[in-house]
């Protein structure tokens, strides 16, 4: 508050008599509350300071000390450790053990030696070829007299010739195994059967040239083929003695 | 040269610092600077001698327990009177409800107000026990910061600091709680209603 406003309300409160009164009640009430105060230090003067500050103290480092002595207790490994020395030396039983697992599965004792290069003669090789050879061709000439027996039987029946759609799409199939199957017949030195194999194949050929719907005519010149060729009974035959021969 | 000598805040963030660290001796010089102003807080909010000592100690212990939570840019007494005023309070509502139901059943004239027999002149002694018992009355904040500012004798940049809330606010509740106080002793103060 400034000097002038100061004298404002000092001029204020010399004019007003309410005014007057009311600064006076508040000067005496905070006259109170002061002489209140100057009994609270009063109260102060009649304590033992330095004795109050070591009463403090040791409250405080005494409370330090028992809390410091849960937070000990509180720990139940070293618990663990100081008082059941039984599971203190299983503890180190683990740890010896596990370092001792570690220890063989690095070094690789426990490891299989690895599988030496494998090895067959040429004489084991030639035979496994003819084998597979042997039951690619009877599995070709088995599918062959399916559908060659088939065609035989349409035309006995109803004097058309007409092959299912499922035996045209085995005919296709059967030419395209008929490429896969020459070089191991070659290989396993099966010269018969691929003469057989082969006379089948123009069959097919033939068959396959001439689409589903045959003509008579044409019916009969294959059916021809197959009887001139004893073809069925060949297919027979071969699959017979290469049944005999397995290996 | 010269050797600059540290301030009080630099001391006192030193001697913080040793007493974390267990130093017995830094944390009772700590005890010593302090404790008369923390029982003067303790002592306005509870006025009673016993209870005001024996929050002193537990605000220490609370003071050793937060030691570690001090920022050091923070004015060290305005926070530890803030701790002393929180135990204070905490201490008035836990023993204070039940003393007072035991001095309810006594007469004004046996309460042992604060230093009430040390009056010359029975008028105004008189009016400082009328004022001591209408302090209760007042509202929790306007009779802390007026007891802080006549019995303790703080500043209201200092009160400001300990409640936490600005000077205006200060000022304003000690405006209310000087006016409060006017309304209810006004026939002990001479003004007629």
């Amino acid at each position: 508050m400034s000097e002038r406003e100061r004298e404002d309300i000092q001029r204020l409160v010399e004019s007003c008599q309410n005014c007057a009164g009311e600064v006076r009640a508040v000067e005496k009430l905070l006259a109170s509350a002061d002489s209140l105060g100057r009994d609270v230090q009063t109260a102060l003067a009649g304590i033992d300071w330095d004795l109050q500050a070591e009463k403090t103290v040791a409250a405080v480092w005494s409370e330090r000390a028992r809390s410091g002595a849960e937070r000990e207790k509180r720990r139940p490994g070293l618990w663990v450790f100081r008082l059941r020395p039984v599971l203190a030396g299983l503890f180190l039983g683990v740890l010896v053990g596990a370092g001792a697992m570690f220890f063989v599965f690095r070094s690789g004792w426990t490891r299989k030696a690895p599988a030496q290069a494998f090895f067959a003669s040429s004489e084991f090789l030639s035979r496994v070829d003819q084998e597979m050879g042997r039951r690619e061709t009877l599995d070709y000439l088995e599918k062959s007299q399916y559908v060659l027996l088939e065609l035989a039987q349409t035309q006995t029946e109803s004097g058309s010739c007409r092959l299912s759609e499922a035996a045209a799409r085995e005919t296709r199939e059967l030419l395209s195994k008929k490429k896969y199957l020459n070089p191991q017949l070659e290989k396993a030195r099966m010269a018969k059967a691929k003469a057989i194999c082969d006379q089948i194949e123009m069959l097919f050929y033939e068959l396959a040239q001439v689409s589903e719907n045959l003509t008579p005519a044409q019916c009969r010149g294959i059916q021809s083929l197959i009887e001139e060729k004893d073809i069925l009974l060949k297919i027979k035959l071969l699959k017979k003695e290469l049944q005999e021969s397995e290996a | 040269m010269e050797e600059r000598r540290p301030t009080p805040d630099e001391d006192i963030r030193i001697l913080l610092e040793k007493a974390a660290d267990g130093d017995r001796q830094a944390f009772k010089s700590i005890v010593v600077l302090y404790q008369q102003k923390v029982f003067l807080l303790a002592f306005s909010i509870l006025r009673n001698r016993e209870d005001a000592l024996d929050v002193v100690q537990e605000t220490f212990m609370r003071l050793y327990q937060k030691l570690d939570q001090y920022e050091k840019d923070r004015n060290f007494q305005a926070w530890l009177l803030q701790i002393a005023k929180n135990m204070s309070i905490d201490f008035y509502r836990k023993h204070h409800a039940r003393r007072r139901e035991l001095e309810s059943e006594r007469s004004i004239e046996e309460l042992p107000l604060a230093a009430e027999d040390h009056r010359s002149n029975p008028e105004s002694s008189e009016l400082s026990r009328l004022l001591s018992r209408n302090l209760e009355r007042l509202a929790e904040r306007q009779r802390l910061i007026f007891v802080m500012k006549h019995f303790n004798g703080l500043e209201y940049r200092e009160i400001a600091q300990v409640l936490g809330i600005s000077v205006g606010t200060v000022k304003s509740l000690h405006f209310k709680a000087v006016r409060n106080l006017k309304n209810w002793l006004s026939p002990q103060l001479g003004i007629q209603t």
